[in-house]
């Protein structure tokens, strides 16, 4: 959709000297749009608390459906393809209850094609009465095994105790909160206090709402999905980082301007990352979207769509919850500050006056990224240096390593020493000063 | 022709990576055994896996040495089963112990505790009767121990034989094996409705309670107060199929017991050999099963079934002799339960003392549950007892059904994430999936090498996470190709914009991977469970994707920067910026000449 808008505004002849008015799409493409994410923050919050409440009193009230490694039990599974035709689940379970002498608690057909199976549940039984159950089935339905003829070891069976999705649970809010205070810990070392307080209040939210759509839909909750959820953090914090480090970039040296208050600059950079975000929530959905597809198309149930379930609807929160959350928390965080707040009424003061003196003034003024453009120079410049001083010594005479050079530019002149490589190399990392 | 001073050197860090990923490849087809592939989970391949958490007797938390010692015991215990590749590792609490292939069943068995202890048995109930019975008034018919002990010196045989009488009754339906999987199985049955703090409480009331009722120091004591507390005792066990016994593996040896037969099937009504089960009540024990110093199995002597023959160390022939002579010489039919992990395998009765420093079990063994009881005696007790948490088969069928459905999706995500971004960034777009191609490339041969040389092994979590990190690697790009655009808006050419956007995306990309890291980190190092393998590809191509980002698509966007094409606004796909960045220079430009007019003046 962003194409055709782009495809549209290329036909027309570049605008001179006087801006052009771009689609909305276009906005967002380009990183101009006027959206104000800050200035409507109350209405985002609104719909924030309304969205956790929502979730939380469905946890509260509707809870989960939890897993059979919640609840403990027996689950076996065969291809659905018996020597017979397609194995029916329903006479599947009358054999199950004939063998053990009690229902099976579900018996349905999982997956498509090829790979769909009997699934059939029941609770946990001895090693003997599964013995005696997979016989049963075996003699009745004779599934195929890999080579295509009936095997007894096509039938898959895992007994489960209900203490062990405890356990991993148990394991899993451990490593949570011990992500959680690292990643606090980095952030704030990273970026600053405030801004770690604003990434942990988005994770917050990610957490809650993804719980709440599990519990609203009844989506089937197992360790997977408990493990899924922890990695969202990550996916989450990604979008979180890219957008505060634009706000970082943009709020440098803000204090001694006036140009803008903290709350622009961030609702700049907000709109100024939109399509980063997007784009990086993209291209992390679609694989997820492909594992979505099949785990849940041609499985039908297991680890693959219980990770990918929980990661779509992760990612997808993870990036509305950046934008909408983290950085209007941020602002709201920073003009609890003194100085920030005296600086807002001091653009505000200003603008004032040069509304009353120039009529209209700069406030169309869009050069927001010079706030560390030195900064970033003398890296640049750094970074050549670096480059030079690594392709000038060549300490052994080169090595000729023609086929090894990829099909750009060959290295030329370049040594291709290992000394000139590492140093390369680390001059391509980053000097770390910035960093912590 | 050589680059400007001052620009990168593309070429160098394209070679250096072209030269990393030769010798990996080098490495991985010639080196080692040579096979380009990874060694695939089990839920992949097909096999067993089963879990198994330490359970202490006050739900502390077991000692590291004591997990070791035991996975070192269940080791030597899969290795006895002959099976090749299988695989015993410790994570956290729990054991788990890996097979592949179709054999693994056995595996279900290996976790009991297999401590065995030789008490005097008071009295025997059999489960179904409905009366309890007095004690100290079974009678031989209603013995139902399948055993018999003997002085196995096969010289003393024949005299050895008369000296103990096969308590009645006959064999047991189910051997020491059958039974021992019951009493892993029986692990499993745990509340459902549990919470997880609750559980370890829960537990150590149930063991603390079990105890006290049923190893009421007491119950080994004579008068109506040991009357009251066997019949308390006796009402408390559950001995029906699949009944879990709180106190498995975790009974006091100084306290007397009671407990259950390890038979617990109700007796099959056609076959005339089998008896109901029993519940027993046990004096202390007498003789540790630590005293064993070897165990075998083999024919029975009359050939009607198998046996296991025990070697006592010379401090547990002298007790054990010392023990059956004082059973034969006492009053009445004496007899003396084979305990192991809180339930009597047999309880045969003792005529005569048994002086060689050996002993037979006997009953309705097949071969081998036989071996198997031998193998885990021999082996010696596990410090520590084990509840099994989760212990299944995949057919080979599923696991390749696995296998496919994995590769399928590993091909439609990465087909997706290529098709987005060749539309969205045109040529820019085809670097980005040469650097994919390229991570996947890297990551291929690191996986083998890492499963040949660390035993790692790829399972279908493991699947997921690597499709999963097509996108981590997908960003990195993006992040890049979104801070060029920046820089073009800006009013800069896209030769200029590269290493100024370079120097800010590098910082975001190693922010952003690293928290992504972190999380995979956490997750591996504190995580449980078969998701492990999630966290572990999650971060390894974390890591692989800052090597090609670092070593390929910046070097390649330098590259690119170069070419005339870029200026295409159709092929760059940058089209929209690029005027807007024209436009930025523009306006520069009219205020510099603006202003330099006016200073003059």
């Amino acid at each position: 959709m962003t194409e055709s808008s782009t495809t549209e505004d290329e036909a027309k002849p570049a605008g001179g000297a006087r801006r052009k008015r771009h689609g909305k799409m276009a906005q967002i493409y380009l990183g101009t749009g006027g959206f104000e994410f800050i200035e409507t923050r109350k209405y985002w919050y609104i719909i924030g608390a309304a969205v956790m409440l929502a979730c939380i009193v469905t946890i509260v009230f509707r809870g989960f459906t939890p897993g059979i490694e919640f609840v403990g039990g027996t689950q076996m599974q065969m291809p659905a393809a018996g020597a017979a035709g397609e194995i029916d689940p329903d006479e599947a379970g009358d054999v199950v209850s004939e063998a053990i002498d009690a229902e099976p608690s579900s018996t349905q057909l999982v997956g498509s094609g090829d790979a769909a199976s009997v699934q059939i549940r029941m609770d946990t039984l001895t090693v003997a009465e599964t013995d005696r159950v997979k016989s049963a089935l075996f003699e009745e339905f004779q599934p195929l095994g890999v080579d295509g003829s009936p095997s007894e070891a096509a039938i898959s069976d895992s007994a489960i105790s209900a203490s062990w999705g405890g356990e991993i649970t148990q394991k899993a809010v451990i490593a949570l909160v011990v992500f959680l205070v690292l990643v606090s810990v980095f952030i704030a070392l990273y970026f600053e206090k405030w801004m770690a307080v604003a990434a942990l209040a988005a994770l917050v939210v990610d957490l809650t709402v993804t719980a709440g759509v599990y519990s609203m839909i009844g989506f089937e909750v197992t360790p997977a999905t408990v493990i899924g959820l922890l990695t969202i953090l990550g996916y989450s914090l990604y979008d979180t980082v890219v957008v505060f480090d634009k706000v970082k970039e943009n709020t440098r040296g803000l204090l001694n301007l006036s140009r803008q208050t903290y709350g622009e600059a961030a609702n700049l950079a907000n709109n100024q990352t939109l399509m980063r975000s997007i784009n990086t929530s993209l291209t992390s959905l679609l694989p997820v979207l492909g594992l979505l597809l099949i785990g849940a198309g041609l499985l039908g149930a297991g680890t693959l769509k219980d990770l990918a379930l929980v990661q779509a609807i992760g990612i997808t929160v993870g990036t509305a919850s950046s934008i909408y959350i983290a950085v209007p928390v941020l602002v709201d965080l920073k003009m609890r500050d003194q100085e920030y707040r005296d600086q807002a009424a001091r653009v505000h003061s200003r603008r004032g006056l040069a509304r009353r003196g120039a009529g209209t003034a700069s406030k169309e003024d869009e050069a927001p990224d010079t706030g560390d453009d030195e900064v970033l120079s003398s890296e640049v410049r750094k970074e050549k240096a670096y480059a030079a001083a690594a392709s000038v010594p060549a300490r052994t005479p080169k090595r000729s390593k023609s086929g090894a050079s990829p099909s750009a530019k060959p290295a030329g002149k370049s040594s291709g020493t290992p000394t000139g490589k590492s140093s390369g190399k680390s001059s391509g990392r980053p000097s770390g000063k910035r960093g912590r | 022709m050589a680059p400007p001073a001052g620009t990168i050197r593309p070429g160098r860090y394209l070679a250096f990576f072209l030269l990393i990923l030769v010798a990996l490849y080098g490495l991985v087809f010639f080196t080692g055994d040579r096979e380009a592939r990874p060694t695939l989970g089990i839920d992949l391949s097909g096999g067993t896996t089963v879990t198994m958490t330490a359970r202490t007797p006050d739900g502390s938390e077991p000692e590291h040495e004591q997990l070791e010692q035991a996975r070192e015991i269940i080791n030597e215990r899969v290795d006895g089963m002959g099976v090749a590749g299988a695989e015993v590792v410790r994570n956290g609490n729990n054991i788990v112990i890996t097979v592949p292939g179709e054999e693994g069943e056995q595996a279900r068995t290996l976790g009991q505790t297999a401590r065995l202890g030789f008490r005097e048995v008071i009295a025997q109930v059999p489960v179904d009767s409905e009366g309890m019975q007095q004690p100290d008034e079974q009678e031989e018919g209603q013995s139902e121990s399948s055993a018999e002990e003997s002085d196995a010196d096969p010289t003393d045989e024949p005299a050895g034989e008369p000296t103990e009488e096969p308590a009645g009754g006959g064999g047991s339906t189910s051997g020491a094996a059958g039974g021992a999987a019951t009493a892993g199985d029986t692990g499993a049955r745990q509340q459902a409705d549990d919470s997880d703090e609750m559980l370890d409480e829960e537990t150590r009331k149930e063991i603390a309670e079990a105890k006290e009722v049923r190893q009421n120091p007491a119950i080994g004591e004579e008068g109506p107060e040991a009357q009251q507390a066997i019949q308390a005792a006796l009402e408390s066990l559950d001995c029906s199929p699949g009944a879990e016994d709180p106190l498995r593996g975790n009974d006091d040896p100084e306290l007397p017991l009671v407990a259950c037969s390890q038979d617990r099937e109700p007796a099959d009504p056609n076959d005339p050999e089998a008896i109901p089960p029993s519940k027993y009540v046990l004096g202390p024990v007498i003789l540790e099963g630590e005293h064993i110093s070897d165990a075998n199995s083999g024919f029975r002597q009359d050939g009607a079934g198998y046996q296991v023959t025990l070697d006592f160390d010379s401090e547990g022939t002298s007790e054990w002799a010392q023990i059956t002579s004082d059973f034969a010489s006492a009053p009445g039919q004496k007899q003396v339960a084979f305990v192991l992990d809180t339930q009597v395998v047999s309880a045969p009765s003792v005529n005569e003392p048994i002086p060689g420093g050996s002993t037979r079990i006997t009953g309705d063994f097949s071969q081998s549950e036989a071996q198997d009881l031998a193998d885990i005696l021999q082996y010696g007790a596990l410090p520590l007892s084990f509840e099994q948490s989760d212990a299944r088969t995949v057919s080979p069928t599923l696991g390749l059904a696995s296998l496919k459905a994995g590769l399928l999706a590993g091909a439609l995500g990465f087909a997706l994430v290529i098709g987005y971004s060749v539309l969205y960034y045109r040529l820019l777009g085809v670097l980005l999936v040469a650097s994919l191609g390229l991570t996947a490339g890297l990551i291929y041969p690191v996986i083998v090498l890492l499963s040949r040389w660390m035993g790692y092994t790829l399972d279908l979590a493991g699947v997921a996470g690597l499709i999963i990190a097509v996108g981590v690697t997908a960003d990195s790009f993006v992040v890049y190709f979104e801070r060029l655009k920046d820089e073009i808006r800006g009013g800069r050419t896209v030769r200029s914009a590269v290493p100024r956007a370079w120097v800010r995306a590098r910082r975001t990309i190693l922010s952003a991977d690293a928290v992504v890291f972190l999380a995979a980190g956490v997750l591996y190092v504190l995580a449980v469970g078969q998701v492990k393998g999630f966290a572990f590809t999650i971060g390894l191509t974390t890591v692989l994707d800052l090597v090609v980002v670092f070593m390929v698509t910046h070097p390649l966007l330098a590259i690119a920067g170069h070419w005339r094409i870029l200026n295409n606004k159709t092929l760059s796909g940058l089209g929209m910026v690029q005027d807007l960045g024209a436009v930025a220079q523009r306006q520069r430009n009219a205020r510099a000449r603006g202003v330099a007019p006016a200073e003059g003046t």
